[in-house]
């Protein structure tokens, strides 16, 4: 489903603090499958999966999507793939203060200019999927790091992506909510959807829901 | 005269097109020899990011250059009072043997930066940069016209001097001699109406037939071309007459004056605009079937024909109402 051919990112390139993130990766990505990209910090795994997530650009080699390369393309169709075809949950999970969990989980969906009353629709659903349902209206300041988690995920699934990204799901949450967070990754899947996700966390790569580890250091595949 | 504000804009604006354009050929030749899509190799990923700016980069000079036509036009026009002889941008651009070679240059680099736009348009809109090669060949075909009209335009200028004696309109269209001028402005009203209705009215149809079947694209842009020929002869040979109320006053230049409410602006800028977009739906034609560009350029096409339907017919509408509410009488009188 997803290829990547000598993949290089170098940052500051040319200048005295330039960095190399990535060498020559190269990793093919099955379809309907949890794969986790396991290293130690600054091996490579987010920038590797902002790759991978159409949120930066390689500085050599090439990605492909269903066979169609993307690493070329530009902001016009990038936007179009991030929308429809990726759907991202952050290690700070990023939801927006101010508003409500709702209102958070909607906002991806807003630029297709689907029907409000259908998308809210979609969208508490998606947060009773979560078990927040009770929280739709709730600002998200006051939801707990499981909760936030939770809604970072149904906000990640409005658009109905085929691959969730997810980087260090785990790494703000405790030991119950890490196993809930397994279960609904083991939910998507068999739903059909593709998890790439990375992490450090034994919990995570040892469980039964991962088909794949992939093992990173300085920037290469172990 | 060089401190004249629209002479300064225009030099500005020439010079800035010139020195982007000249950076835009540079880039444009390094992607002609080194353009591999299928190579994911630094130098290509470099490339694939800077034609997108080099492509704003151009299509931003390129709409300076139409608004430069403009302002050429306007500013020979307003300065006609400056020159002895002078009564309308006819008499300015005579001034010296630059004027008239710059104004048919710039409408020349006109209609190419027009067609550079429409592929450059349609390239952005394919996922695999489908027409970068060839844009980039025409941009490389451009250069040496915006570098001469640039020239020209400069030893125009230059060489602009209130001392000399100018001619004025009637002895250009007017005169003994037999230049293109004057066998346009001999030819006999009627059948020069006769003449232009049933072109401009064929473009019109090859543009409604595009709308409905899809189909005669090349046509469309032809009939565009011939309609564009057709309506400049017609403006000097009758056009002129009915407006002026005039039957010997030909000139295509002092449409564009106050004292005829500017009409001419409203005549010229439809005429232009309708003709580059016929022409654009031409050149989308032999793109409709590369695979990136199968769904979107049969859009486009059909949107640009629309855009020069709409023109060409406010233009023609333009011309029988011009020629209604004239006093002058041609025929039947």
């Amino acid at each position: 489903m997803i290829e990547l051919r000598a993949i290089r990112k170098v940052f500051n390139q040319g200048r005295h603090n330039e960095f190399c993130a990535l060498h020559d990766v190269d990793l093919s990505i099955g379809e309907n499958q949890v794969t986790v990209l396991r290293g130690p910090s600054g091996s490579g795994k987010t920038t590797l999966l902002s790759i991978i997530g159409c949120l930066s650009r390689p500085t050599s080699g090439r990605v492909s999507l269903q066979q169609r390369d993307i690493s070329g393309f530009s902001e016009r169709f990038l936007t179009d793939i991030r929308r429809h075809t990726f759907g991202f949950v952050f290690q700070q999970f990023n939801l927006i203060k101010g508003i409500s969990v709702l209102e958070n989980v909607m906002t991806p969906a807003y630029p297709l200019g689907l029907d409000y009353a259908e998308l809210r629709q979609r969208a508490l659903a998606l947060l009773e999927q979560m078990q927040l349902g009770h929280r739709a209206s709730a600002p998200v300041e006051w939801l707990s790091g499981g909760e936030a988690q939770r809604a970072a995920i149904a906000r990640a699934l409005i658009n109905d992506p085929q691959v969730i990204i997810a980087d260090e799901p785990t790494a703000n949450l405790d030991t119950h909510l890490s196993k809930r967070f397994l279960e609904i990754a083991e939910r998507l899947r068999e739903r059909g959807k593709t998890l790439l996700l990375t992490s450090h966390d034994p919990l995570v790569c040892e469980s039964a829901v991962v088909d794949r580890v992939v093992e990173m250091r300085d920037g290469r595949l172990v | 005269m060089l401190l004249n504000p629209a002479i300064i804009a225009l030099l500005i604006a020439s010079l800035v097109s010139l020195l982007m354009i000249g950076w835009s050929s540079l880039f444009g030749w390094q992607v002609l020899r080194n353009w591999d899509i299928r190579s994911g190799s630094e130098g290509q990923l470099i490339l694939e990011r800077r034609t997108y700016l080099v492509s704003t980069l151009l299509s931003f000079v390129f709409a300076v250059q139409a608004i430069s036509l403009l302002l050429f036009i306007f500013n020979a026009e307003q300065m006609s009072s400056l020159f002895v002889g002078a009564m309308c941008a006819v008499g300015t651009l005579n001034v010296n043997p630059y004027g008239m070679p710059t104004l048919l240059i710039k409408i020349v680099v006109f209609f190419l930066a027009a067609i550079w736009l429409v592929i450059n348009q349609l390239d952005t809109r394919g996922y695999d940069y489908p027409l970068t090669r060839h844009k980039y060949r025409l941009l490389l075909a451009i250069t040496p016209f915006v570098a001469l009209e640039a020239y020209l335009q400069l030893q125009y200028f230059l060489g602009l001097d209130a001392d000399v004696i100018t001619s004025c309109c009637g002895s250009l269209f007017g005169g003994e001699r037999e230049t293109l001028a004057t066998e346009l402005a001999g030819l006999p009203p009627l059948p020069a109406m006769f003449g232009f209705y049933i072109i401009i009215g064929l473009t019109i149809a090859s543009a409604l037939w595009y709308q409905r079947r899809r189909t005669g694209g090349y046509l469309l842009a032809g009939m565009s071309a011939l309609g564009f020929a057709a309506s400049i002869v017609a403006i000097v040979s009758f056009l002129s007459l009915y407006i002026y109320e005039h039957p010997h006053h030909h000139c295509p230049f002092c449409v564009l004056q106050g004292e005829y409410h500017f009409q001419g602006y409203l005549l010229y800028i439809p005429l232009f605009a309708a003709t580059a977009l016929g022409l654009g739906v031409g050149v989308i034609q032999p793109f409709k079937q590369v695979a990136s560009l199968r769904e979107v350029a049969p859009v486009m096409a059909r949107r640009l024909g629309l855009a020069a339907l709409a023109l060409f017919l406010f233009f023609t509408l333009w011309t029988i109402l011009a020629i209604w509410n004239s006093n002058l009488r041609l025929i039947g009188a």
